[in-house]
């Protein structure tokens, strides 16, 4: 359609503008590679079976196939603000933890073997570790019953009925430690036949102020209910060897004696205990990526990866 | 001055006695032709596979389970070629399943024709279809001019991102890769990178038609890679054809057409980036072009 000369000029613009679009693409692919290093230093909590950050981030192709066939739903894919691995699979343990469980469908599921297929069993995965990260809010430091704790905040902040399921919650934990005598002394109070987890909604329908003092004096003076918060040892799903223990100790400048939770070996970083911990911010994290050898070492929840 | 009606009586001379390879000497529309058939069983297939991705997921009926850049179809593993590539660059690991999945897509695409996975199955180019009509419309108002680059840069682009991967050990591209972000957005919800996606479009809209198609997608070199051996092609009937040429304004990759309607010397398209998108049989009320299987014969 257009004649010689013109197309001659249009081959010469071609040319001189495609030189731009060729500058302007390797400009955006370049940024693609050190846009996400800017935040490569914080490290995600991957799913079990993960390989080493680098190889795992080489081989990753953010199918989100591990997400899919997660059962608890806890996987999420990295967005730009995670930084490094854009639709890459990571977890928040505190929005929800992984559960271990049985026959790791999100190893299997993955097709690159950034997960790794070499793990079959949730104990043997290495995710991070778990470190006591605000020792000052921990309940079992300060020798507080979560129960307690949990009724005290509720009463404090009890002002709308959206908040009946966290006291639910509360009284199933609670109904769980009681003993025969205790749950004797309940049955009279509330006027029950028996305790379970059906009776509790009619005991949430007619509780009032004085009955959640009660629940708390009861609480304070039970043997069973009173001891101190135990709960990341509790929740951890790994239950033949103890991950958590619970050691004595007296404090170096007030003398004062106190209980250390001391995260062992076994522990493998699932996140259950962030999750379930009741402090208003979790007292026990997860450090993502954090091996047992390295926090011997300095025993404090590491910031920085060494390269 | 002298030049002007010169060069205006050439061009007049030139559309009345343009003879092309094709033997038929004036359009004749062939009746029950059509016109939008090809494109809509192709959106509907489209459309189908990627709602099939989201509602494995979101319905949980696990028949396509994961994203385009890797799924598995009823526990078959399949990946993208380009993912798989880059991967093995990166991590220098060659995992069994990786290479089960990608020799299956390979398998399927030498069967139903190499680029077609970007015509018929890619949701970015059903949206730069969309947004190429927008283009079209504006263009015809003169409100932008379509700017034409060289498309050979997509070559370089493909080799580009390989080399980024080797060198970096990280799949670069799949940061910035829109196909694999809006499959991401329909299974598993939105991301902030959609406005990538978005300002792709609006400069394929406002500057360039199909730019993302057309110079960079290296998604498409692997599979045009694929295409050089697929022999479901479009097929070009010189009796049928004659010579109007629209076939080539409505073709994403117009120059695939020039060995068989421009010079007649070939009776499919051979070129490997035909994404066999129909288009061109959509709008060939002729009937010159159709859907066709080369070597068939020569197996029959």
């Amino acid at each position: 359609m257009a004649d010689k000369q013109s197309q001659t000029n249009i081959s010469r613009r071609t040319f001189l503008k495609t030189s731009t679009l060729v500058v302007a693409g390797s400009a955006i692919a370049f940024g693609a590679v050190s846009v996400p290093l800017l935040r490569k230093e914080r490290l995600l909590l991957r799913p079990p079976g993960a390989l080493d950050e680098d190889i795992f981030l080489a081989s990753c192709i953010k199918c989100g196939q591990c997400l899919q066939v997660c059962p608890p739903q806890v996987i999420k894919l990295a967005g730009i603000g995670q930084g490094f691995g854009i639709g890459t699979p990571y977890i928040i343990p505190r929005e929800g933890a992984c559960i271990l469980c049985s026959g790791l469908p999100c190893v299997l599921a993955c097709p690159t073997g950034a997960l790794a297929h070499e793990l079959s069993l949730g104990k043997d995965a290495e995710m991070g570790l778990a470190v006591i990260s605000n020792p000052d809010t921990c309940l079992s430091i300060r020798g507080v019953n979560d129960l307690v704790y949990r009724l005290e905040n509720f009463q404090k902040k009890k002002t709308s009925s959206a908040d009946q399921t966290e006291l639910k919650d509360i009284l199933a934990s609670l109904i769980k430690r009681l003993t025969e005598d205790e749950k004797r002394a309940w049955q009279n109070r509330f006027s029950l036949t028996e305790l379970s987890d059906k009776t509790l909604l009619t005991i949430l329908k007619q509780l009032e102020n004085s009955d959640l003092k009660w629940i708390i004096n009861f609480v304070g003076s039970s043997s069973q209910a009173q001891k101190a918060c135990q709960i990341c040892l509790d929740e951890c799903p790994i239950k033949d060897e103890k991950t958590i223990v619970f050691v004595p100790r007296t404090h170096a400048d007030t003398g004062q004696d106190y209980v250390w939770p001391s995260v062992r070996k076994t522990c493998v970083g699932c996140g259950v205990c962030e999750e379930k911990c009741p402090t208003a911010v979790a007292s026990i994290t997860i450090t993502p990526r954090l091996k047992w050898s390295e926090k011997q070492a300095g025993n404090q929840p590491r910031t920085n990866k060494q390269a | 001055m002298k030049n002007s009606p010169d060069k205006k009586d050439k061009k007049q001379e030139k559309v009345k006695t343009f003879k092309g390879a094709g033997l038929r000497s004036q359009n004749i529309p062939q009746p029950g032709h059509a016109q939008h058939k090809w494109r809509n069983i192709r959106w509907a297939i489209l459309l189908f596979f990627n709602f099939l991705f989201f509602a494995s997921f979101f319905f949980d009926i696990q028949i396509l389970e994961g994203s385009l850049s890797g799924s598995r179809l009823l526990g078959f593993h399949l990946i993208d070629p380009l993912v798989a590539l880059q991967v093995i660059l990166s991590s220098q690991i060659i995992m069994v399943n990786l290479i089960i999945g990608v020799v299956t897509i390979i398998l399927i695409y030498l069967m139903f024709g190499g680029r077609s996975f970007c015509a018929w199955i890619c949701p970015y180019h059903w949206l730069a279809e969309l947004g190429e009509e927008i283009h079209q419309i504006l263009k015809k108002k003169k409100i932008i001019k379509n700017h034409i680059f060289d498309r050979k840069i997509r070559y370089y682009f493909y080799g580009l991102f390989l080399l980024l991967a080797l060198i970096t050990g990280y799949i670069v591209f799949e940061t910035i890769n829109p196909v694999a972000i809006i499959s991401r957005f329909i299974v598993y919800g939105p991301s902030l990178m959609l406005l990538w996606v978005m300002a792709l479009l609006i400069f394929e809209i406002l500057f360039s038609r199909r730019a993302w198609c057309r110079y960079f997608c290296p998604v498409g070199v692997s599979y045009q890679l694929i295409g050089l051996l697929a022999p479901l092609r479009i097929k070009w009937d010189k009796e049928n054809c004659s010579n109007c040429k629209r076939c080539q304004s409505v073709c994403l990759v117009p120059h695939v057409l020039n060995d068989s309607v421009n010079q007649g010397t070939s009776d499919f398209v051979n070129a490997s980036d035909c994404t066999r998108c129909g288009l061109c049989v959509d709008i060939c009320d002729d009937e010159a072009l159709s859907y066709g299987v080369k070597y068939l014969d020569k197996l029959i």
